[in-house]
């Protein structure tokens, strides 16, 4: 069972970060199908920066800073350029998907697998024998409640939270008390690098120590299905997050029970048939995911 | 111009340009202190952007504005909201899924981090000390209008307003809450707060203000017009230009019924309905629409015109009874056979269910005629413009062209292009859905006429309104709605004491 357990706080926690990147992000009317970009951007600039630099907080630095630098141009598509955001999104998930093995393969000169020496510390190694079992997960899982309470705080329980939610489902009622709803956009856009850089770095070298080409695997989009699932809340969407980690967890799980007796493929595939499975369930309890309501009326 | 230090608000030559369009030319006004300045002009004269304009919504191509002596930016609501000027929207601007707490939570300025508890208590208690019966948990996409205009009044207040604007703030009341409105207006103007209404009907405008400000067409005509000195008729002559009301005034006179040919268009047998969304379900209603007759539905909001309106477009599930158009059997039909039997509907809603707003204007008006072809038949966009263009200029619209997305119209505009598009030659039964709702006295008359001349054309009409006088004026026959039910049948002259003892009877 602690074996489980561990295994699903391992897959879910990249998962978690990206998600909440994306919950702030819908809140505040932006449909975020960049999350699996940023995602790699994360993944790879942290293994990059452990690599060259030698040290784990410098390249945390680099990959917040690629991840907002992503952000940014996002943000300045759509916001400034009013670029399509699915598109865009879409965009920014080819951009980082394929400027990662550009990366790679420029520094290197083979676009194979990247291995650090080390990876992010973990938790028995900073606060001594104290978790058990849990002493080789790394100091991220540790951080991960907090980051989720402290994005519950800062959405359900701030002005701010209420002026980033307003500006994506009535921009207009923000404009009308003074809030610019595309600054708020702007916030949330770089409160979401930074998760981002977070969930991409712990895929990498949370529990590995390595950087492959397209290793999110689809996680940014099945994060964005969890935003949908978890109805923008971000105690819901963890909620939504961890589901599918579990669902991959049993999979895995099951493939060692079955062994050849249900296709291998299949078990694999479980999580996204999860995926799609949560979203249908979503859709059922609560209507469709609503669109952004941008119809900024100026007429008498 | 006054210039005066008893002027909490002057601008000067003000103007706003849309692309080619001016919204506003060469306006300078000034407004006294504590007093309630009424502003009004037909749909389109400029009105609604004159308020965004002082609440810093709209930053205007030229001109100065002065607020309390102190020079304004303009386009900048931050300064605005400081300066004490508050403005409450024609169409509330409150986020949906928001609570009452929340959403007066998000533009106030107080408070970290806070318990949902005791955000609830703290707006809860300055609701109640203005009077405002909601609680703070409820969520605005739960709460009738009356409400919400009475939560964005509340939110107005809560930053010490000393300028409060209020954009049409009767267009979407019914007559009892509009007189509530005024009374918490003119308690506002007691303590001291400065109000600007936005008006459209003048009788409102002559009971609650004491100045008024008339613009015609993005100009200044005239202000500020002490409202002791001046009557309906005089004001709506400054509204519409004199030559204008010359005509109106004699196309108010003009045609009344035309001998009612016998057929029925519109025959409602013992019809029940499941309950609705949108209001009381319907029980044993009995209703016969002649071809050529206007019936209208009185009732207080709520108790089954919405439904009726649903069940006759086959939007609600039907228990039992019949409904007969043209003496056919349309119980079983669809919405799409029933319209191509000759139903049209001019809805409630003209913004969510009349027009796709963010769709141009050509499509919004030939969508009809595709619903009613089959499915594959092809769109032809050269030839549905053309109609269109005919059609519109044909009802007087004003518009650019038909490619214009339908949202940048005007409300009276919108309302003509639903107009045209509904009520073509093969009409036979119109549903008018509170089709006056919102528009000036220019648009409303024209509704009038449009509903009247399709009468005299044969159609069968439905009309519903809780604007009594005007359903007095139109309608052959009233009938009235009550917890779903029929409960009152009237004819000429109407008797507005029986009519509206059979409306009360509701809340007994």
């Amino acid at each position: 069972m602690e074996e489980m357990i561990i295994a699903i706080l391992r897959s879910a926690t990249p998962l978690i970060y990206v998600t909440l990147a994306g919950v702030i992000a819908q809140r505040a009317g932006i449909w975020h199908l960049g999350l699996e970009g940023l995602m790699i951007v994360g993944a790879c600039s942290t293994i990059l920066g452990i690599v060259l630099t030698g040290s784990v907080f410098y390249a945390l630095l680099l990959a917040c800073l690629f991840c907002i630098l992503g952000s940014i141009i996002f943000w300045f598509v759509v916001e400034k350029l009013k670029a399509n955001q699915i598109i865009a999104g879409l965009g920014l998930t080819g951009l980082g998907l394929g400027g990662t093995t550009l990366a790679v393969e420029a520094i290197f000169g083979t676009p194979a697998a990247v291995n650090a020496k080390f990876g992010l510390p973990k938790i028995g190694y900073v606060f001594g024998d104290i978790f058990g079992a849990f002493n080789g997960l790394s100091i991220l899982v540790l951080l991960m409640p907090f980051v989720v309470f402290g994005m519950w705080l800062l959405i359900c329980r701030t002005r701010l939270g209420l002026q980033i939610t307003a500006s994506g489902e009535h921009p207009f009622a923000a404009r009308s008390v003074g809030v610019n709803p595309s600054r708020m956009r702007f916030i949330a856009l770089m409160i979401g690098g930074v998760l981002c850089a977070l969930g991409g770095a712990e895929l990498a070298a949370g529990s590995l120590q390595i950087f492959a080409q397209n290793m999110t695997a689809g996680r940014g989009f099945m994060s964005f299905a969890a935003v949908i699932f978890g109805a923008s809340h971000p105690i819901g969407a963890m909620l939504a997050a961890s589901f599918f980690a579990i669902v991959g967890a049993l999979g895995i799980r099951a493939q060692l029970v079955f062994g050849d007796d249900v296709p291998h493929d299949l078990l694999l595939g479980l999580p996204y048939i999860a995926t799609i499975f949560g979203i249908w369930l979503s859709a059922k309890l609560r209507g469709g995911a609503k669109a952004v309501s941008g119809f900024d009326e100026l007429r008498d | 111009m006054v210039k005066s230090d008893n002027n909490i608000f002057e601008c000067n030559n003000i103007t706003v340009s849309f692309g080619s369009v001016h919204a506003l030319q060469n306006v300078s006004v000034a407004f006294e202190r504590g007093k309630i300045h009424a502003v009004v002009g037909q749909n389109g004269a400029g009105k609604t952007t004159f308020a965004r304009v002082v609440a810093g919504l709209i930053q205007p191509s030229t001109g100065k504005i002065l607020v309390n002596n102190k020079q304004m930016l303009g386009g900048d609501v931050k300064q605005a909201r400081a300066a004490g000027v508050e403005l409450v929207h024609q169409s509330f601007a409150l986020p949906p899924s928001f609570t009452v707490a929340e959403a007066m939570q998000f533009g106030a300025s107080n408070g970290k981090i806070y318990s949902r508890r005791g955000l609830e208590k703290f707006w809860q208690k300055h609701l109640d000390n203005l009077g405002v019966n909601v609680k703070s948990k409820q969520k605005i996409k739960d709460l009738p209008v009356e409400t919400l205009q009475a939560v964005e009044i509340a939110r107005a207040l809560i930053s010490d307003a000393k300028f409060l604007i209020l954009d049409e703030p009767t267009a979407v009341l019914s007559p009892e809450t509009t007189d509530k409105l005024f009374e918490r207006v003119r308690q506002l103007k007691q303590s001291g707060v400065t109000i600007i209404l936005v008006l459209h009907k003048l009788k409102e405008v002559l009971k609650i203000a004491d100045t008024v400000t008339v613009l015609r067409g993005g100009k200044l005509v005239q202000s500020p017009i002490s409202c002791e000195n001046i009557d309906v008729k005089k004001l709506s002559a400054m509204i519409i230009g004199e030559n204008a009301s010359q005509n109106l005034a004699n196309s108010n006179r003009a045609a009344p019924s035309v001998a009612i040919k016998p057929d029925t268009a519109l025959d409602i047998k013992q019809l029940s309905t499941i309950k609705d969304v949108e209001g009381a379900a319907l029980t044993d209603v009995n209703l016969t629409i002649a071809a050529g007759e206007i019936v209208g539905v009185a009732g207080i909001e709520g108790n089954g015109q919405r439904t009726l309106v649903r069940a006759i477009a086959d939007m609600v599930g039907i228990k039992s009874g019949e409904i007969y158009l043209n003496d056919q059997n349309m119980t079983q039909m669809s919405h799409l056979e029933r319209r191509s039997n000759g139903l049209r509907i001019i809805p409630f809603e003209r913004n969510v269910e009349g027009l796709s707003l963010s769709s141009p204007l050509w499509e919004n008006w030939s969508i009809r005629n595709y619903l009613q072809r089959p499915i594959f038949s092809l769109i032809k966009p050269k030839e549905d413009r053309k109609a269109c263009n005919t059609n519109l200029k044909k009802w007087n619209v004003h518009y650019s062209n038909v490619d214009q997305l339908a949202g940048s119209l005007s409300g009276g505009n919108a309302q003509k292009v639903i107009l045209s598009r509904e009520m073509d030659d093969e009409a036979k039964l119109i549903i008018a859905a509170q089709p006056t709702r919102g528009l000036d006295i220019g648009a409303t008359d024209f509704v009038w006429k449009s509903l009247r001349k399709a009468r005299d054309n044969g159609c069968g009409i439905l009309f519903i309104s809780s604007d009594l006088d005007e359903l007095f004026d139109i309608s052959d026959r009233v009938i009235v709605f009550l917890s779903g039910q029929l409960v009152g049948e009237f004819m000429p002259p109407f008797d507005i004491k029986k009519i509206g003892a059979a409306m009360i009877e509701a809340d007994l």
